[in-house]
């Protein structure tokens, strides 16, 4: 019987020829990732050396931490936080990266998301590094098993696949396809599987599509998503990394337990009502086209990426955000921050009267700039429950780039067909 | 929450579990389908870990006086996809801080799952829960074997049960217990 990608992968890091659906198994990640936080990493740090005895990690080149939240300001206890993780790591000379962009965007820029690998987080968002043909898993604060053992257990989750064909039509993008799934399947429509992306409408996506759409996998029920490496995503990671790739690929007789067909050419721009990504607040953007907005977010692990930018300048270009408004464009990496520049993209954006800003989660989870009370804000952010941005009486639409740009355009919700054609 | 009664009693556990095998307690809230949990104490508590804190914010959105009637022992009841979103430790914390000692429900959400199971809380998928049961009904629940019995009812409802790994978590008081023992038997 063939194996899915997902259990060909899980299959080489529990060391086995086949692993199963529902089995449990120890595996060996090749890189087992945080991101700082006070509580998180700080206490890992703590309990490793304290109950442990862990004063070095064995093998330092399976650890990546990076320092992506909190950057936006200058609070001393936060500062305190960043600098505990920025000694343990030198301390035990772990792949450290501080202020490069949002960690899943960066795992991927340097060459830890290669095809084949597995890869471990606290956040249940690194499942973006799918869209390279790499499993990423996020296991919360059993990511210390693995900190301190080398190795987790994990229960091998069975897959679905999402058959893809067609291409999205201007102003659509990949965030409307997650959350039509979503709104197709339910919130626990692929509960404890993974998502797996086939067909010639995956294979034509473009890699920041991909990543969009990997990364939201949780809020169908996922605990990953994935697509089988492809020249796209293979000559990607030639480009950020020396090592050999070991690309991993679904059987042809792969067994699925189920198949959902999508058409992207019919797809239209979905737009997700404030509360959560549940089937029930998702709605076609003409539904609710005209709701009034103040705020606008361009960013996120989820949709700050070169296409997501690219796609805001082309609606925006020559034109000015509506007066009242505020948009704050966040690129996911410096990477994409300095590629956006380049291509004039950033200067357009300003133009139009956005603020750009540098890569950071903090815009995403309330941090930075955080919504008052009675503000409205359309985003591309990953959550959208009250409070995520700030104050609990304040509401957030979540949209594509496209339809956010659209609505900061118009002032409102609005439909980003209307401002593309 | 009530003082002064402890009904987590029963079936001795079989081989010095922090968990005894059969936990006998009331339930105490029926939650529906796709429950965000950070609603059980609001959104604007989610950062807070003082006890006291949480005792007073915990269901006030549901029910003004939920704290007073709840006893050590009781256990939540939810539909489909309980925990969905972003599930932080803090609500839980507050529910067990008020003596709640699991949940029963139609189907969980992945990251709350492996989040409280490593917790240490069991957490039982039982089909049919959500509408087999009221408010304040006595359970038996025997986390081991995924059963619910429900005397006043006459009833026993079949659970999903645990793989080893969860029932051996559980066993040892969730997970961080579970890899100092394991760390102490590699090391000896």
């Amino acid at each position: 019987m063939g194996q899915t990608i997902t259990q060909k992968i899980l299959a080489r890091v529990a060391e086995r020829e086949h692993v199963g659906p529902g089995e449990n198994h120890a595996v060996r990640p090749d890189y087992m990732i945080a991101y700082d936080f006070p509580g998180y990493t700080d206490r890992f740090f703590r309990q490793m050396e304290e109950d442990f005895g862990m004063t070095q990690v064995a093998e330092p080149d399976r650890y990546v931490l990076f320092v992506d939240h909190m950057l936006t300001n200058n609070d001393a206890r936060e500062a305190e936080v960043h600098k505990v993780t920025r000694d343990w790591a030198h301390k035990n000379g772990v792949h450290f990266h501080e202020n490069e962009g949002i960690g899943h965007q960066v795992a991927a820029e340097l060459g830890y998301a290669r095809p084949g690998t597995f890869l471990i987080h606290f956040d249940g968002h690194i499942s973006s590094l799918g869209a390279f043909g790499a499993l990423g898993m996020g296991v919360r604060r059993d990511l210390l098993e693995g900190w301190v053992t080398g190795g987790i257990h994990l229960d091998v989750p069975a897959s679905t696949r999402f058959h893809l064909t067609g291409g999205f039509a201007p102003g659509v993008e990949s965030r409307d396809l997650i959350h039509q799934i979503i709104s197709d399947i339910g919130a626990d429509g692929v509960a404890f599987q993974v998502m797996e992306y086939t067909g010639p409408g995956a294979e034509s996506m473009p890699l920041g599509h991909r990543q969009s759409l990997c990364g939201m996998a949780m809020f169908a029920g996922g605990v990953s998503a994935i697509f089988n490496p492809d020249e796209m995503s293979l000559e990607y990671s030639r480009g950020v990394t020396d090592r050999d790739l070991g690309p991993l690929y679904s059987d042809p007789d792969a067994v699925y337990t189920a198949r959902h067909d999508y058409d992207l050419d019919q797809l239209s721009p979905q737009v997700v009502l404030p509360g959560s990504a549940r089937s029930s607040h998702t709605v076609p953007v003409g539904d609710v086209a005209g709701q009034s907005i103040n705020r606008a977010f361009i960013g996120s692990c989820a949709s700050g990426r070169i296409e997501d930018i690219r796609a805001a300048a082309e609606i925006l270009e020559g034109k000015k955000v509506a007066s009242g408004i505020e948009l704050n464009v966040v690129p996911t990496s410096k990477r994409i921050y300095d590629q956006a520049e380049s291509e004039g993209l950033l200067t357009v954006l300003r133009d139009a009267g956005a603020q750009v800003v540098d890569s950071s989660c903090d815009f995403c989870f309330g941090y930075a700039k955080p919504l008052a009370a009675g503000e409205s804000c359309v985003s591309t952010g990953v959550l959208n429950i009250s409070g995520r941005m700030g104050s609990p009486d304040s509401e957030i639409y979540m949209g594509s780039a496209s339809t956010v740009a659209a609505s900061a355009l118009a002032g409102r919700l609005t439909d980003p067909r209307e401002a593309v054609q | 929450m009530t003082t002064g009664t402890t009904t987590t009693s029963g079936t001795p556990s079989s081989s010095g579990s922090a968990l005894p095998d059969v936990m006998t307690g009331r339930v105490a809230w029926i939650f529906g389908d796709d429950f965000d949990i950070d609603l059980m104490i609001g959104v604007a508590n989610i950062k807070y870990t003082d006890p006291e804190k949480l005792h007073a914010v915990c269901m006030k959105a549901y029910e003004e006086d939920f704290t007073d009637h709840v006893r050590a022992g009781d256990w939540l009841v939810g539909g489909r996809n309980f925990g969905y979103g972003h599930p932080h430790y803090v609500a839980m914390t507050a529910m067990r801080n008020e003596g709640i000692v699991g949940v029963l429900a139609e189907s969980f959400s992945p990251g709350f799952w492996r989040g409280e199971i490593s917790n240490g809380m069991p957490l039982l998928s039982v089909p049919g829960i959500s509408t087999a049961v009221e408010r304040w009904d006595d359970l038996e629940v025997d986390w081991r074997a995924a059963t619910v019995r429900v005397p006043g009812k006459d009833l026993v409802l079949q659970g999903e049960v645990l793989n080893e790994r969860y029932l051996t978590m559980l066993a040892a008081g969730g997970r961080y217990q579970l890899l100092l023992e394991e760390h102490r038997q590699r090391t000896r």
